[in-house]
């Protein structure tokens, strides 16, 4: 059985005008379906990416995976136990969370700027109350900058004596501070230079092979997702149009919209081969 | 397209500009010692990490530097002739710009048929009515429906606003248009459609385009020449095919290897790091700016700045008068 | 410490003539204040050491019957009007430190709930601040006192108008922090460094005071700075107006009053000295708040 399940994925919002305006005014409900019936599965370990144009439904299903957005409909399976079961008590609910993380696309709006770096480390550590003693804290948060190629003084220093690549790290390091399982990466070096997004692509693989991660990658350019994906979605207006391994999809697509993005996409690789 | 002796007179020519910028009494150099040269009817692209200077080539040649930055040293020739730092009106004549977020480019308030008339009649002698037909001409040209001329910007999409951005800037008929990164905030179908309108209006018009980007697949598609900059500097130049075919300077090597590539087999393999990063304004190295970075890097590089090869690379890896190390 | 002195903020201070200078106006009139005791001559709220034959004594002209010399005069009582200025100066200090932030604390839970929790509570808080405003200070001070002035026995009285000032003052004065405060909360909760503290699982209650409060801070500094000027120049508009502090130990305010009566027989002193104490403190933080606020807005960079 797949690592994550997303079963009829649904999220709609509802846009209408207050009942009575309608009534006077004459006009309709109108209720916009960001995300339609969308299913797809991650098996363990690898990375499912999800490429889309803005309007696609992206970042809402990755809100809907990460359980800040509940879905209208449809469900959401991480190793076999249902994320929004309103059964689950709130211990379970707990480790639930504590086994999805996700990295944000902007660097400036990831990190809470007036916290400390070793503090904003030591929050989940915290919340999930993973360590005992102290200590073993302030090590492990340590651990965790030297996983992704920073320092230990680090932990002193605030978000914005940082680069752009190096926050990024730092968010990387926030969502491995729990063990998680599954990584959501929202668009995670859309907003990074190229060579800062090779050093942090590459990371992000390092930590999977190392720790067995699952990935979820979301990203509107198809030469990264390329780079990073065993399996592509690719969203068109809240519907998966395509579905495939990253050699066939991009080899031979079948859906007119992904041939489209793939004309359509700027590619240094055609150029120079 | 263009024959040699297009060549032989530049349309634009930079010498040695140098942007400096003033903070709390120190001074650094944005741009540092640039020349540069764009021919007629070609695209330049202006190609660089944040931070390498080259929205702040844009804007000294559109006159567009404000305190605390000013340009302390250099000369910009446009057909020949020396421009005047501060003189406005020239260059909203001869050269436009088309900026990154086309909401903020146009005026909410008033359609694009008046702020399209308004420009034109700005710049040509022009009755209304002859300026609107100019107008509708335009909006054509960049694929608007002239039928939506009086409309306002908030009902286009990005895209299509962008158009109206770029038919505003064609509206002069300048020789020159400079455009800081048009479609990065563009969606990708998107941005192959502006590019394409671009490369359209280059051929047809005749008119120049220096392409400001940090996007290398966009300079691969887009542009016939290419300028690398590095912290205010220029790494490399040439025709886009051999800059990014065989890379001379090791900066642009690095970043051709960095890029990732639609590749129907490519399976998860690493990709090429540049060790570091690009120095800040305060400490940019005594001799070449990369040579922390740099593999192939050579005693000399350390404290001395490498001049222009070859009219091809600022490297001393290609000083031919160079003794063997 | 040394980081701020070697900040951006700082610089900005060093060479700016107008902050130095109000801030030291500032800071002196304050430190005359909180001293007020060590630097008067003589203390003007202690009844038995007045002596009505010192009454109107021009400033720096020895009195007439009793021979002593008064550095800004006396007012119709005999006091020494420098010592009454500062002893004054400590109320209204008070009064409007203590005012500042009964709306400063308001205000910012106010917004810092309104803005991100939303929906109707933020609509109620929101049109509850537009109620608020459209009545003026003042007048909402004038009600308060008349209601506690028929509740209270008369021997708080004089307690009871220090806090009856405190808060009427507070009170109409903590819309501007609400509002600024919703604002930036309602930014600063779209952000993603908030979805990641949602992820970890903390309350909504522990979000917003650890993660927005700390950044929606910094225009409140400014708020407060202003806000003071006004406090302090309510205080002496509602004791000038008589629903203030009482006349037997009088703030700036009530000295004004009292100047006012007497200005035209020829006791100018007793106005112009409280007066310009005032303008010069009011004034002050005044150009201090502004300069605040522009060396704290995002420059362009």
């Amino acid at each position: 059985m797949s690592y994550v399940t997303a079963s009829r994925l649904t999220r709609r919002y509802d846009l209408s005008d207050p009942w009575f305006i309608r009534m006077i005014a004459g006009r309709k409900t109108n209720v916009l379906t960001a995300v339609n019936q969308v299913s797809f599965s991650i098996e363990k370990g690898t990375t499912y990416a999800l490429v889309g144009e803005s309007g696609s439904g992206k970042s809402t299903i990755a809100k809907m995976l990460a359980g800040v957005l509940t879905p209208s409909q449809g469900s959401i399976e991480i190793d076999g136990q249902d994320f929004n079961n309103p059964g689950l008590n709130n211990a379970n609910k707990k480790l639930l969370r504590q086994r999805v993380q996700m990295v944000f696309q902007s660097p400036y709006a990831s990190l809470n700027p007036r916290w400390k770096i070793g503090d904003i480390l030591l929050e989940p550590i915290n919340a999930f109350n993973l360590i005992e003693d102290k200590a073993s804290r302030h090590k492990r948060v340590i651990e965790l900058l030297e996983q992704v190629g920073m320092s230990a003084h680090d932990q002193m220093k605030y978000p914005h004596e940082f680069s752009g690549g190096q926050r990024q790290r730092i968010s990387i390091a926030r969502a491995l501070a729990c063990h998680p399982e599954l990584i959501i990466c929202d668009e995670p070096t859309s907003a990074l230079d190229v060579s800062v997004q090779a050093q942090v692509l590459n990371l992000l693989k390092d930590l999977q092979n190392e720790n067995t991660l699952t990935y979820l990658f979301i990203s509107h350019d198809l030469a990264v997702i390329s780079n990073m994906a065993d399996k592509i979605g690719v969203l068109k207006d809240g519907e998966l149009v395509e579905e495939g391994k990253t050699s066939d999809l991009l080899a031979n697509p079948q859906h007119a919209y992904t041939k489209m993005l793939l004309a359509a996409a700027p590619d240094i690789g055609a150029y120079i081969s | 397209m263009m024959d040699d002796k297009d060549m032989q007179t530049p349309l634009l020519q930079i010498n040695q500009l140098t942007v400096t910028l003033k903070k709390r009494q120190a001074l650094f150099k944005a741009v540092d010692n640039l020349s540069l040269t764009v021919n007629k009817g070609e695209i330049l692209g202006l190609v660089g990490e944040s931070g390498a200077g080259k929205s702040m080539v844009g804007s000294a040649i559109m006159g567009l530097i404000d305190k605390p930055l000013f340009i302390s040293s250099g000369e910009i020739y446009f057909k020949q002739r020396r421009i005047d730092i501060n003189a406005q009106p020239f260059r909203g004549a001869e050269i436009s710009m088309i900026f990154q977020d086309p909401l903020v480019s146009l005026n909410p308030l008033r359609t694009i048929g008046s702020q399209l008339v308004e420009t034109i009649r700005t710049h040509i002698p022009l009755s209304k009515s002859e300026a609107l037909e100019r107008a509708k001409r335009l909006l054509e040209e960049v694929g608007i429906d002239p039928a939506r001329i009086n409309a306002y910007p908030h009902t286009f999409s990005g895209g299509m606003r962008q158009r109206v951005v770029i038919a505003l800037a064609l509206a002069p008929e300048p020789s020159l248009i400079i455009a800081d990164e048009p479609t990065t905030a563009l969606d990708v179908s998107v941005q192959a459609q502006i590019l394409d309108l671009l490369k359209q209006l280059c051929k047809d018009r005749g008119t120049s385009i220096i392409l400001i980007t940090h996007d290398m697949g966009v300079i691969a598609d887009t542009t016939n020449r290419v300028a690398v900059l590095y912290s205010g500097r220029l790494a490399e130049i040439g025709k886009t095919y051999d800059v990014l075919k065989n890379p001379c300077h090791p900066y642009t090597k690095g970043l051709v290897a960095a890029t990732p590539q639609i590749n129907g087999a490519s399976l998860k393999n690493k990709l090429f790091q540049i060790p570091g990063s690009m120095p800040d304004l305060n400490s940019i190295p005594a001799g070449c700016a990369f040579y922390p970075r740099c593999s192939q890097a050579v005693s000399r590089c350390e404290g001395e700045r490498p001049a222009l090869f070859d009219n091809r690379t600022a490297c001393w890896l290609f000083d031919k008068g160079a003794k063997p190390k | 410490m040394r980081r701020f002195f070697q900040s951006d903020i700082f610089y900005s201070f060093r060479y700016s003539p107008v902050a130095i200078v109000s801030f030291v106006i500032i800071v002196f009139i304050m430190l005359t204040a909180i001293f007020a005791d060590l630097i008067a001559p003589n203390n003007p709220f202690d009844p038995a050491s007045l002596n009505l034959m010192n009454g109107f004594t021009p400033p720096m002209q020895a009195n007439d019957f009793t021979g002593e010399i008064f550095l800004m005069g006396t007012d119709d009582q005999g006091r020494d009007l420098f010592s009454t200025i500062l002893y004054g100066l400590r109320i209204s200090l008070f009064v409007g430190v203590m005012a500042v932030m009964l709306a400063m604390l308001l205000g910012v839970m106010l917004g810092l709930v309104a803005g991100f929790v939303g929906g109707w509570i933020d609509s109620f808080i929101m049109r509850f601040a537009d109620i608020q405003m459209t009545f003026p200070s003042i007048l909402v001070a004038m009600l308060i006192y008349g209601v506690a002035k028929g509740i209270l026995p008369p021997e708080v009285r004089y307690e009871m108008s220090i806090a009856v000032l405190i808060i009427s003052i507070g009170l109409s004065e903590w819309v501007p922090f609400a509002r600024t405060v919703r604002g930036s909360t309602l930014v600063e909760k779209e952000k993603e460094y908030i979805i990641a503290a949602k992820m970890v699982g903390l309350s909504r209650y522990q979000i917003m005071i650890r993660h927005i409060l700390p950044n929606v801070l910094s225009p409140v500094l400014v708020i407060a700075t202003i806000t003071f000027a006004l406090a302090i120049i309510a205080e002496a508009t509602l004791s000038f107006l008589g629903v203030g502090v009482p006349t037997t130990k009088p703030s700036l305010g009530t000295l004004i009053r009292i100047g006012q009566d007497f200005l035209f027989s020829g006791e100018w002193w007793i106005l112009f000295f409280p007066a310009v104490t005032l303008l010069a403190f009011a004034l002050s933080i005044n150009l201090f708040g502004d300069w605040l606020r522009d060396t704290l807005n995002p420059k362009l960079k």
